[in-house]
């Protein structure tokens, strides 16, 4: 009966417009509507599809502010049992080890984890980075870009797929995986899933209560910052090709030039 | 007094939206021009409980009321997908059967309607009453213990996909000899019970019927509830139909005015995007007002009829559906226009709502009724019929 935790990141839906706010380019959260980020939606469907099959707990972790509750509650309301939450002042501009870190401490909350679930990437920072370095720092093995997890008694088997193919993976556990895009369709909270949600325990930590100084974590101490950031350009004008019997050809063209083909 | 919805109720919505937007107007577009249905989403709702958010918990249901329903209704309709016989299988059957029918009835409907597997029609309609419902003529006669039903109805929504249809027929009162509305559950496979569909110019997945009942023999528990009572018991119905039908039309709604929007915001035809032009932007921007008063009337209406004040929910439901009616109306004017030629190309979408967006006007009690009800019930002005 595996005990499992997701860990969920609340990120500016990818419908709407993302900016980095002016004064310090980290991220403006108040300009785009923010959701549960879609890798993690499968990351808890994977922890659920596993609980359903063999039981056990889910519990998500989530580090963010206040209204990261909302990603959580989503979480909670697809099936997961509880959650813990940090949420600190302190942790705005936070990279991704003084993050990883805060997650480390936030895992040994929970009381015996064997397995912990989290996206490849998430679709606002993209660094992809977090899973590995809280893999170091809790010691446990880590299965990347994985596409079918397997957990049998205490090993665990993950299909890893990346450009290159794939590759069959291997591991004792207490373990973290990293889910891709192909893993699994997450399921829509039910009406009695989203009425659960609400009664079931949300644990909120700051960085205090999981024994980190707040000097350790934040912009000011971050090991990374952001310079300079400029809008996206708006998307050019194509090109267009007049097809004068050699329309073919020219396409053709284009596209070595730009050695698509 | 509370202007926010819960928090479960929002998320209600978001969930909705996201189960919408997975089938998107497309789907229903293509099963309404292929006469076909959206039969894979009712399915995936019901078995998600969206359906089912209002039938009590202890018969499967979600357990919440006709606001959380009629959330339900809205949200799926702003995505393009609405489902027509959201206002009558969930809201009025299920209604009437949770309040007014007898244990085995509650038993043996009440699980299906929580998860959508079982759907009834309603049929009230008939060719000589249609506003004038005092004028039904579907008789029912007590044969043994059972009854035997006659009559015709219309503009029957759904029949083909229900496995069953409430039917609103009348009785001999054993005193007076004088008929009193009493409602039936009749199966659509019942012997001497026949559907044909209606050609309608409305491009929506659900078809209409005209129904013939002929010599329908039904046991004694196909009569819903208490025979004496059925006058309350349609009552009791009706409201959440006018809510949903609100909050049909003003999904509907919002759904045309998003795609006006973002057509405004895009297309340029002198130096700025058309949505800068008050032409455009303030018929976009009255469509916005008015589908928020409808839906602020809505919740209202809900409201009332949730906390069990029938009355005043009848006034606001009534207000409701009429200001949606309007509302939704005008926001596909509105969009249309916007679009220029393209809000009569299929490709946009537009065009088909054209027609669907007059149904909220028509029914399910149409726009002057709605007025006449006002006029009497809430201004006391007299009567002319
Ligand atoms: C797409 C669609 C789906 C439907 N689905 C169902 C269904 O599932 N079940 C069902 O039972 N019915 C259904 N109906 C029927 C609908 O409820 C009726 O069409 C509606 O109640 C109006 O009745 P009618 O068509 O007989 O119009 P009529 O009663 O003939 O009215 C014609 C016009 O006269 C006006 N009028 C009538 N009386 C007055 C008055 N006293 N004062 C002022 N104006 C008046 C009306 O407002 C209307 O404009 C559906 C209709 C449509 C179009």
């Amino acid at each position: 009966m595996p005990n499992i935790v997701v860990l969920v990141k609340q990120v500016p839906d990818t419908y709407s417009e993302r900016r980095l706010s002016d004064s310090d380019h980290t991220l403006d959260r108040d300009s785009a509507d923010a959701v549960l980020d879609e890798i993690n939606e499968r990351a808890v469907e994977e922890a659920l599809l596993i609980k359903e099959a063999q039981g056990g707990e889910v519990t998500v972790l989530s580090v963010g502010p206040d209204r990261a509750t909302e990603a959580i509650r989503k979480a909670l309301s697809m099936g997961a049992d509880k959650a813990v939450h940090v949420s600190d002042p302190a942790l705005h501009g936070s990279c991704v080890i003084q993050t990883s870190k805060v997650i480390a401490a936030a895992v040994g909350k929970v009381d015996g984890v064997d397995l912990v679930i989290a996206g490849n990437e998430a679709t606002d920072g993209r660094s992809g980075a977090v899973p590995a370095i809280l893999a170091e720092l809790l010691g446990y093995p880590q299965l990347t870009h994985a596409r079918k997890v397997v957990i049998e008694g205490t090993t665990i088997k993950v299909t890893r797929e990346t450009d290159e193919g794939l590759t069959h993976l291997e591991a004792s556990l207490p373990a973290v995986v990293s889910v891709g895009e192909k893993i699994n369709e997450p399921r829509y909270p039910s009406f009695k899933g989203i009425m659960a949600a609400k009664k079931k325990p949300v644990e909120t930590l700051t960085v205090a209560d999981l024994g980190i100084d707040a000097g350790e974590v934040g912009l000011a101490s971050a090991t990374s910052t952001v310079v300079e950031a400029a809008p996206k350009p708006p998307r050019a004008a194509g090109q267009k090709v007049e097809d004068e019997g050699d329309g073919g050809a020219k396409i053709a063209e284009y596209l070595v030039g730009q050695k698509l083909i | 007094m509370s202007f926010t919805e819960s928090e479960e109720r929002q998320a209600l919505r978001k969930a909705v939206a996201e189960l919408g937007r997975k089938y998107g107007h497309e789907y229903t577009l293509k099963a309404a021009r292929s006469g076909g249905h959206t039969t894979e989403l009712w399915n995936e709702a019901g078995e998600l409980g969206y359906l089912g958010v209002s039938v009590p918990e202890e018969f499967g249901g979600g357990g919440g009321g006709i606001g959380d329903l009629a959330a339900v209704c809205e949200e799926l309709g702003a995505t393009g997908t609405g489902l027509l016989q959201m206002v009558v299988s969930p809201a009025i059957c299920a209604t009437i059967i949770a309040r007014f029918g007898t244990p085995e009835q509650k038993s043996r409907w009440l699980p299906g309607f929580a998860d959508g597997t079982l759907r009834m029609a309603f049929a009230i309609t008939e060719p000589d009453a249609g506003s004038n419902a005092h004028r039904l003529t579907t008789t029912a006669r007590r044969v043994g213990d059972g009854w035997v039903l006659n009559g015709r109805k219309v503009y029957i929504s759904c029949v083909d996909e229900s496995q069953s249809v409430m039917v609103v027929g009348r009785t001999e009162d054993a005193k007076t000899g004088k008929l009193k509305p009493a409602l039936f559950v009749v199966p659509t496979d019942a012997p001497g019970f026949e559907f044909q569909r209606i050609e309608m110019d409305v491009i929506a997945p659900d078809s209409q019927f005209q129904v013939f009942i002929d010599d329908v023999h039904l046991p004694a528990e196909a009569l819903v509830g208490s025979e004496d009572a059925a006058l309350m018991q349609l009552f009791a119905g009706l409201n959440p139909e006018r809510i949903m039908a609100s909050a049909y039309a003003v999904g509907m709604g919002r759904f045309a005015l998003d795609k006006a929007v973002e057509y405004a915001k895009t297309r340029t035809v002198w130096k700025e995007p058309i949505g800068a032009h008050q032409a455009v932007a303030h018929p976009l921007a009255k469509a916005k007002v008015e589908l928020e008063l409808a839906k602020l009337m809505t919740q209202k209406a809900a409201a009332l009829y949730d906390s069990g004040d029938d009355m005043a929910a009848g006034e606001a439901a009534n207000m409701a559906k009429y200001a949606a009616g309007e509302a939704v109306v005008n926001a596909v004017d509105a969009a249309v226009q916007t679009h220029g030629g393209n809000g009569l190309a299929s490709e946009y979408g537009l065009g088909a709502l054209v027609a669907a967006s007059r149904l909220t006007r028509i029914a399910p009690v149409s726009r002057e009724m709605i007025l006449n009800f006002v006029a009497q019930f809430s201004l006391g002005l007299p009567k002319s019929y």
